[in-house]
Parts: C-alpha cells; sequence; structure tokens
C-alpha cells in the first residue's frame, strides 16, 4: 500500500506515492530518472550510492523513501550551478586527473562537498577517513585525495601532519 | 618557429574529454539505460558446484502475471566460448558450479522476475565435486567435461582428452638437467595465489533487443565489443551483420567485462520479447561467483645458479585453476607460461603450465593474465636465492636482467627493454640499501608482460568543416583513459587543439574492427591506426589545399588548425576556409574545389610467430613487451603480526608517455589493486559456494589502506609504437606481492608464500621462528 512522501531534490520540491519498501536509491533512479547516484552493492558497502540528506553523506541503498519523507536531498546532479558552472570539488576533480571509470565519482565528489562544508582544512588523514566508505576500484584513491586537498578554503596542500601552527 | 604546440599534444596532460559527463553523473552506462518497453531479467543458478538436472519446470513462471518470457537451455541450446566452445548459454544437463544459469525470467520489473523465479523447480543430482586442482588433473578424477576431446577450439590450445586439462602448454630451452648439473645452488619451492575478483564498481550489464527482421541490438558494458558480435552471431548461426553491440562509458572492467558476460542470456530472453528490450544487471552477489575471476595457481619453482649468481636453469609446473568452464585460462595457461621466468637471460628452460577445470567460479581474464600470479612466485624465489648466494636482490636482478637484444625464454630477440632502468629507478625510489630500523625493511620485484599477438586495430579520422575532427575506433573507454590518449593523437597529427577532437563510442555498425581492449595493446595497436588515419586525413587535407594555395602538397604543413606554404609564411589557410563538405567554393578559384576528407588507418602484426607445441618455441609471439619493477618498504609488528606499507616505487617502461597525468592514475590504480591481492583479497569457499559474497567480507581497498605511492616513468621506445609507446594497463600489479613480501622477509626473516599475506600467517611464522630459536641473518 503506498504512502505519501513529500521531498526536496535538489532544490525542487517533490510529493510522491511510494511503497514503504522503495528505497530512495530506486526512487531517484527508477522513478525520477537521476541515473547520476549510482547501484554498486545494494548493501550499503560501497559508497556509490552516496547523496547528501540535510547535507550529510547517507548511502541511500539502505535507506528507505519513506524516511527520509520530508527532508532535503542533494545528488550529484544539484551540485553545479543553474549556469552550468562546476562546483569547486568538481573542477578539482577534472584538474587533478581523479576520474577515471567514473562510477564511483558521484557519491566521492558529495562526500568531499560535505566534508569540505563541514570542516574547511581537513588534514590528508580527514580526507581519507571521510572517503573511505566510497569504494573505488580504478584511481588507487591519490588524486582523488589530492584534489580534495586542493579545495581547501586556504588553498594550501598539507603534507598530513595537522595545522600549520599558529594558523 | 617558435610557435606553440596545439594544446593536448603528445606528452602532455590535457584534461579527460569524458571529465565533464561523469563529474556530474550524466554518463549513462548501461546500467543506467531505460528503453521503452523494457523488461527485467532475473537469472536462476545452481545451488550446487557439480550435478545432474533431473528436472525442470518452468511453466508456473510463464504463467506469473508480467513475465513476458522464460528462457532454459531446452529453447535455448546454444554454446560459446573464448577459446574452447564449452559453456552453454543456459545449462543443457549437467551443472558445473555454484552459479551456472540454469534458467532465466524476463519481466515487468525485478519484483516480479525474482517471484518468477521462485517459481521455477528444479531437481538436480549431485555428482562429485572437483575443488582441488592437483586432484581434478588426475586420470582417474571424474570428468566435469566429457566432452572435451570433441569440442571446437581456438588455435594453441592442447587439451589432453580423457583428463580435466583443458591446456597443457609446454616451453623447452637448451637442457635444464644439464643447466641443474652446472648449478652451484639449486633451490626449489611452490608458492600458491588466490581466488581474486575483479571488483569493478559497475556490475556486468547488458539490454538486448530484437527487430522484427531478426536483427539483434546488444548494449553492452563489455572490453570485446567485435568478439561480441561474432561470437553470437556464430553461435545463433546468423550473419555478422545482424547483430549490433553498442558500447558507452564502462564503470571498470580489468578484463572481468571481457568477451561474452551477460549477453548471451540477455539476447536468448530477447528473442522472445517479441521486440520489447531486456536488460540484465548482475548483483553484487552474482559478481561474486557467477562472474569470472582470477585463476588460483599452484607454482613450483625450481632454480638453479652459479655461485656468482648466474642464472643457468629454471624448471616451473604451473596450475591455474580454471573453474567450471574455459573461458579465456587455455590463453592466460599459454602466455603465463611463456613469460614465467620473468624477464631474465637462463639458457635452460623448461615450463609445464596447466590449465585445469573444477567445479569452481571461472577463471576469466584478470589485469596481468597470469602474470601476477607467476611473478609472485619467481620474484619470491629469486630472493631466496640471493640470500644463499650472499648476493644483493637488486644486483642479482640486474645480473641476470634482460636488455635490448637480449633473447627471451621463446627464441626472441627483444627490443625496447627498459626493464634494467627501472630495477634502478625503483630502487633509487625507494632509497635502497639507506637506513635501517627494526622490524622495517624493503624489497623489490620485478616484471614483463606480453601483449596478444598477432592483433590488428582500424580507425577512421573523419575531419569536420570548421577544423574539429571525429574519431572513430572501438576502443573501449573503462577508466583508463584510452578516448582521451587517442584524442591525442588525432590532435597531435592534425595540429588542432584536443578540446576539437571527439571520440565515438564503439559501435559495431559504425567504428571499425578492433580485436579488444584487453592485453595493454591499445596505445600501440589502435593508437598506430589513429595515427595512420590522421596521417592520411592531413594528407587528405594538404592535397585539397595543395591546389587552394596553388603549392605543391609536398611544401606544405599544418600546424595550429592552419596549412602553411614553407618558405612563404604569408600564404596560409585556415582549415576551416578551406572547403571540406560543400564543395562549391565562391571566389577565384573556381566552384566544385575540395571534398569530405576521410582518414582510414589500419594496423596489423604480419610477422607475428606461433609457438611450437613441443618447445614453445617462436620468434614473435608478443609485438612488444612491457617491464616494470616495484620496490616496498613495510613495518611488520612482531607482536601481531600486522603488515604496515609506508612506501612503495613502481617504475615503469612505457615506451613513450602519451599523458603523464593518465600514466600516473594507471599505476596508482593498479597498485592499489595489488595491495588488495596482497593484503586482503581472497574469495573463501566451501563446497564450491562462496562465503564471503560482498565488499563486507571481502575487503577492496579503501582509501585508508593505500600507501603513498610513488610513480616513476621510464621511456625505452619501441620502433612500432605510436611516437614509440607500448603499453601500461596491466604491470603495475603484478610485482607488488613479492615486492612485499620481499619487504616483510628483510624485516623479520618471515617468508610467506602463500596469498594472501594475512597478519596470522606472519604472526604464526614469528611464532615459529622464535620457538625454532634459528638464527637468521638479518638484511643489511
Amino acid at each position: 500500500m503506498k504512502r505519501s512522501i513529500r521531498l526536496t531534490i535538489n532544490g525542487f520540491p517533490y510529493e510522491m506515492e511510494v511503497e514503504p519498501r522503495r528505497t530512495l536509491l530506486e526512487l531517484l533512479r527508477d522513478d525520477l530518472d537521476l541515473t547520476g547516484t549510482k547501484e554498486g552493492c545494494g548493501m550499503g558497502e560501497c559508497g556509490a550510492c552516496t547523496v547528501l540528506l540535510d547535507g550529510r553523506p547517507v548511502k541511500s541503498c539502505i535507506l528507505l523513501a519513506v524516511q527520509v519523507n520530508g527532508r532535503e536531498i542533494t545528488t550529484i546532479e544539484g551540485l553545479e550551478k543553474s549556469d552550468g558552472t562546476l562546483h569547486p570539488v568538481q573542477q578539482a576533480f577534472i584538474d587533478h586527473g581523479a576520474i577515471q571509470c567514473g562510477f564511483c565519482t558521484p557519491g566521492m565528489v558529495l562526500t568531499a562537498k560535505a566534508l569540505l562544508d563541514e570542516n574547511p582544512r581537513p588534514t590528508e588523514l580527514d580526507v581519507r577517513r571521510a572517503i573511505s566508505g566510497n569504494l573505488c576500484r580504478c584511481t588507487g584513491y591519490q588524486k582523488i585525495v589530492e584534489a580534495i586537498l586542493a579545495c581547501r578554503r586556504d588553498g594550501e596542500k598539507l603534507d598530513g601532519k595537522g595545522p600549520e601552527s599558529g594558523s | 618557429m617558435g610557435e606553440e604546440r596545439a594544446s593536448g599534444s603528445i606528452g602532455s596532460s590535457p584534461s579527460r574529454l569524458d571529465a565533464w559527463e561523469k563529474v556530474t553523473g550524466r554518463a549513462l552506462y548501461v546500467v543506467d539505460l531505460k528503453l521503452r518497453g523494457m523488461l527485467y531479467a532475473k537469472v536462476l543458478r545452481s545451488p550446487i558446484p557439480h550435478g545432474r538436472i533431473l528436472d525442470l519446470d518452468v511453466a508456473k513462471a510463464r504463467a506469473l502475471p508480467g513475465v513476458a518470457a522464460v528462457v532454459t537451455g531446452k529453447d535455448f541450446p546454444y554454446v560459446f566460448g573464448a577459446t574452447i566452445l564449452d559453456q552453454p548459454f543456459l545449462t543443457f544437463d549437467r551443472v558445473r558450479f555454484v552459479g551456472d544459469p540454469i534458467a532465466a525470467v524476463a519481466a515487468v520489473d525485478l519484483d516480479t522476475a525474482e517471484e518468477a523465479l521462485s517459481l521455477i523447480t528444479v531437481e538436480l543430482e549431485p555428482l562429485p565435486a572437483l575443488f582441488d586442482p592437483v586432484e581434478a588433473m588426475k586420470p582417474e578424477a571424474i570428468l566435469i567435461h566429457e566432452g572435451l576431446s570433441g569440442y571446437a577450439l581456438a588455435p594453441g590450445i592442447f587439451p589432453v582428452g580423457g583428463t580435466n586439462i583443458c591446456n597443457h602448454f609446454k616451453l623447452r630451452k637448451g637442457d635444464v638437467e644439464e643447466g641443474f648439473r652446472e648449478s652451484d645452488v639449486i633451490l626449489e619451492e611452490t608458492y600458491t595465489t588466490q581466488m581474486v575478483q575483479h571488483a569493478h564498481l559497475e556490475p556486468h550489464a547488458a539490454v538486448a533487443q530484437v527487430d522484427r527482421s531478426g536483427r539483434i541490438t546488444v548494449w553492452s558494458n563489455t572490453q570485446t565489443p567485435h568478439f561480441n558480435r561474432k561470437a553470437l552471431a556464430r553461435a545463433l548461426g546468423i550473419s555478422l551483420h545482424q547483430v549490433r553491440v553498442i558500447g558507452g562509458p564502462v564503470g571498470g572492467g580489468f578484463g572481468g567485462k571481457n568477451y561474452l558476460k551477460a549477453e548471451p542470456i540477455c539476447v536468448a530472453l530477447a528473442l522472445k520479447t517479441r521486440g520489447r528490450p531486456v536488460k540484465l544487471a548482475y548483483t553484487r552477489e552474482e559478481e561474486f561467483g557467477a562472474a569470472p575471476v582470477r585463476h588460483p595457481t599452484r607454482i613450483r619453482c625450481k632454480t638453479g645458479m652459479r655461485r656468482d649468481g648466474t642464472w643457468l636453469a629454471q624448471e616451473m609446473e604451473v596450475l591455474f585453476d580454471t573453474g567450471a568452464y574455459a573461458d579465456i585460462g587455455p590463453r592466460v595457461c599459454r602466455n603465463a607460461g611463456f613469460s614465467a621466468t620473468g624477464p631474465y637471460r637462463i639458457p635452460h628452460v623448461r615450463i609445464d603450465a596447466y590449465c585445469v577445470y573444477t567445479n569452481k567460479p571461472v577463471g576469466g581474464a584478470f589485469r596481468g593474465f597470469g602474470m601476477p600470479q607467476v611473478t609472485w612466485a619467481v620474484e619470491s624465489h629469486i630472493d631466496t636465492m640471493a640470500e644463499e648466494l650472499g648476493i644483493d636482490p637488486v644486483e642479482l636482478r640486474l645480473r641476470n636482467g634482460v636488455e635490448e637484444g637480449s633473447i627471451s625464454a621463446t627464441g626472441q630477440v627483444l627490443h625496447s627493454v627498459g626493464l634494467k632502468e627501472t630495477i634502478r629507478q625503483a630502487a633509487k625510489g625507494i632509497g635502497w640499501g639507506e637506513g635501517r630500523k627494526p622490524f622495517r625493511g624493503k624489497g623489490i620485484a620485478c616484471m614483463h608482460k606480453s601483449t596478444v599477438t598477432p592483433s590488428s586495430s582500424a580507425a577512421y579520422v573523419k575531419l569536420n568543416e570548421d577544423a574539429s575532427a571525429t574519431l572513430l575506433c572501438s576502443a573501449v573507454e573503462m577508466g583508463q583513459g584510452v578516448s582521451t590518449a587517442l584524442a591525442q593523437i588525432v590532435a597531435e597529427e592534425l595540429g588542432i587543439p584536443v578540446e576539437k577532437v571527439s571520440v565515438v563510442f564503439p559501435d559495431t555498425d559504425v567504428t571499425p574492427y578492433d580485436m579488444a581492449t584487453v592485453s595493454s595493446r591499445s596505445i600501440f595497436f589502435v593508437g598506430n591506426a589513429v595515427r595512420h588515419a590522421a596521417a592520411d586525413a592531413r594528407e587528405q587535407l594538404l592535397e585539397i589545399a595543395s591546389e587552394l594555395l596553388e603549392a605543391d602538397p609536398r611544401d606544405l604543413e599544418l600546424r595550429s588548425g592552419r596549412v602553411f606554404v614553407r618558405g612563404a609564411p604569408e600564404k596560409a589557410l585556415a582549415i576551416s576556409d578551406i572547403p571540406l563538405g560543400e564543395s562549391f567554393y565562391v571566389g577565384s578559384k573556381g566552384a566544385g574545389k575540395g571534398k569530405p576528407v576521410l582518414g582510414r588507418g589500419v594496423f596489423h602484426v604480419p610477422d607475428a610467430t606461433p609457438l611450437d607445441r613441443e618447445t614453445g618455441q617462436g620468434k614473435n609471439p608478443s609485438t612488444f613487451w612491457m617491464y616494470a619493477a616495484q620496490a616496498a618498504e613495510v613495518e611488520v609488528d612482531p607482536l601481531l603480526g600486522r603488515i604496515n606499507v609506508l612506501r612503495m616505487a613502481s617504475a615503469h617502461d612505457v615506451g613513450k608517455s602519451i599523458n603523464p597525468q593518465l600514466i600516473e592514475g594507471q599505476i596508482q590504480g593498479a597498485l592499489a589493486m595489488g595491495i588488495g591481492t596482497t593484503l586482503f583479497e581472497e574469495m573463501e569457499l566451501e563446497e564450491g559456494r562462496v562465503r564471503n559474497p560482498s565488499f563486507l567480507d571481502y575487503r577492496i581497498p579503501s582509501a585508508l589502506d593505500v600507501p603513498e605511492m610513488i610513480p616513476i616513468v621510464v621511456e625505452e621506445p619501441h620502433r612500432q609504437g605510436p611516437y614509440g609507446a607500448k603499453g601500461l594497463g596491466e604491470p603495475a600489479l603484478a610485482p607488488t606481492a613479492a615486492a612485499i613480501a620481499n619487504a616483510i622477509y628483510a624485516a623479520c626473516g618471515v617468508r610467506i608464500r602463500d596469498l594472501p599475506i594475512s597478519p596470522k600467517k606472519v604472526f604464526k611464522a614469528l611464532r615459529k621462528q622464535k620457538g625454532d630459536q634459528e638464527e637468521r641473518p638479518t638484511r643489511t
């Protein structure tokens, strides 16, 4: 028996009828054709399905759509500006060669954005911890980490030792 | 002249062409395709490793509302196979591994398809199953493929009739007994490697549709579109032009998406759904078991050297556990077989490589194609010899390593051999010989790899009327960046910026033949075809321009989108001012000038040689060889056996660097995969069933699990490669395990010979070492 839910996705309001067992991932990909969010495992283990729920990264394949009634979702499609300008994290991924097959990229980018929104000057360890839930089989993570570090608010690249003392 | 080279030219690192689609989530992978009327497929797979199908009843499933088609092997009695035609699209009367597809359903949604599966009844009679290839090889073992002697075979494959051995590769060079007699030190050990999964993030998937004329279209994330077209057409007994295979962006392949995988069942269903497309995507659970794996191996290695470290004799017996069906196993066995000794000059060699059926997941192509396994054995073994001889491991490798002009184990005169430089650079990169801390150690390993030979590729370059270009070729972009690198070649040849080059996705109706995106071959083979096609387009353009500029075509130059007359720089034309489509040119030159430009390039290897069946000798089994060396620094926790890989230096001879950033990405990515194989990954089986079919229990490296990586590029140009380039996709995960194992030995005197290297194994070995009260000399 379907239930009524309301969601805001990438700034747009939606009102939908969903089965209680429908996952947020299925709703995004199959009902709304927002295919940027991917299914890599269906069990919340790989992070390819990462979206932002009120700005925090969550795994949409193990969230029910009814659980996010009334909440705000950001998918990869909602990151760029309306004039097409990419989010700094997206641009950094391109500039640093952090994309190979691209399947982990949407989830990875959203996790990175959430990290930088919360901590604008992460260390390398902070970055690696934050993205440890996003599996990538292609890149070895090196360039992804470099891209995210390049987005630090002050543009400084740290060597993993922590913020410079005195700054 | 000081003219700037066009942006994105060879040797530079422009952004990848597909970066924008991927980073915005716009890229459409096969799993994202949605077509009108599309149906969703689910597969019923064998729950037992070996058995006879006594009864199969699909009537209830067929009758379920929402089910459009159900297929079984009975209504679809076709076979396929990359080397041996031994694999049914759907099982006939036998199941041979847990995961063997018995029946398939196409329905309006996945829930209905799953419900339909539950309504299918199967009666199976279990048969004794074989899980150990050593047992399976024995003449008295139950035959997994009773019809082996009658199966159609690809050339160069030699099964042993009446057994489960589907290929036996032999290499005999010199006289190995003589070599051992002359040796001062002879050591023999056995090494093993485990079952590993590709674990590409995007699962196997295909969409198939059959139109009213019977023409079949398949959208697939395959690495081998032309091969698949032929295999499907051949199986169904129809003409090649009746089958169309279309590719798109692929979410990781690593060999797992070679040859037919999800397509056969998808096509079988689509033939019964009256034109409605059918989509089949594997679940992650199916990826761990129903999809192919890396061959587990057992390798016996016997080495004889003189006291001064001169390598005289090498004897190896390599067992490849190929699982229930041959897939490309026999060729892995052959190619790794003729490369098994590693990149060394050895006068006496004897190799026997066997490819053996068992009732387990299918061993298929996986980045490295057998080289990770043999490299593990040989590179661990060399260090054991080095220890015995008292010679530094780097020195021992340099002493015996191949060089330009060396003769390989098959008798090939080697060209473009950057091996020694990679060894020196890797050693330098890790600081070999510097600094010593307790329970820290450094290790080195090197490797070589062949490329599938012969093979061929073709390409078209369309020069558009505004001086942009479109490249049509069948190289599959699966993350490695091949479409960007090939676009750079077009840009270089035409003197236009790489941003002005677009690359079409493979489509067997449109893009010309390419053998496959495998074996690190694309830059060399497709790159050459692309280079010829772009050069051909340039020649055609200059021919047209010469008429307009009233100059000899040989006096013309193409640079930065303009055609110049050498020696008369004021006489120049922009490409966009040269009529290439409209053959109407208004002006003093008259009408009817100019015509479309379509560059055509083909590349093949007419001088390839087979290998002798008895001796494995042949002068050109590989057009080029790749070389690499890796050095690792590790720290071992003596209390718990935990291994911390601190740093790894990875040096690669690529011939010529086309795009440095893409090259670094390949090295780093493959190195991470190598770390996974060395320390974390293992598909654990119980009675043929995978116990850990998920990322929860099969751990691939996360961002916290990779060490500092130092990629190093060495360029030893190949005279036949485009700009001297060779290949790179596979090498970086082959030497990793031995480099780490050798470093662990240096750190604490423990030698592990069975992958993966787990803390438990190290811990046990340390305890034993303590208990034995042996004094092992520590390496300085």
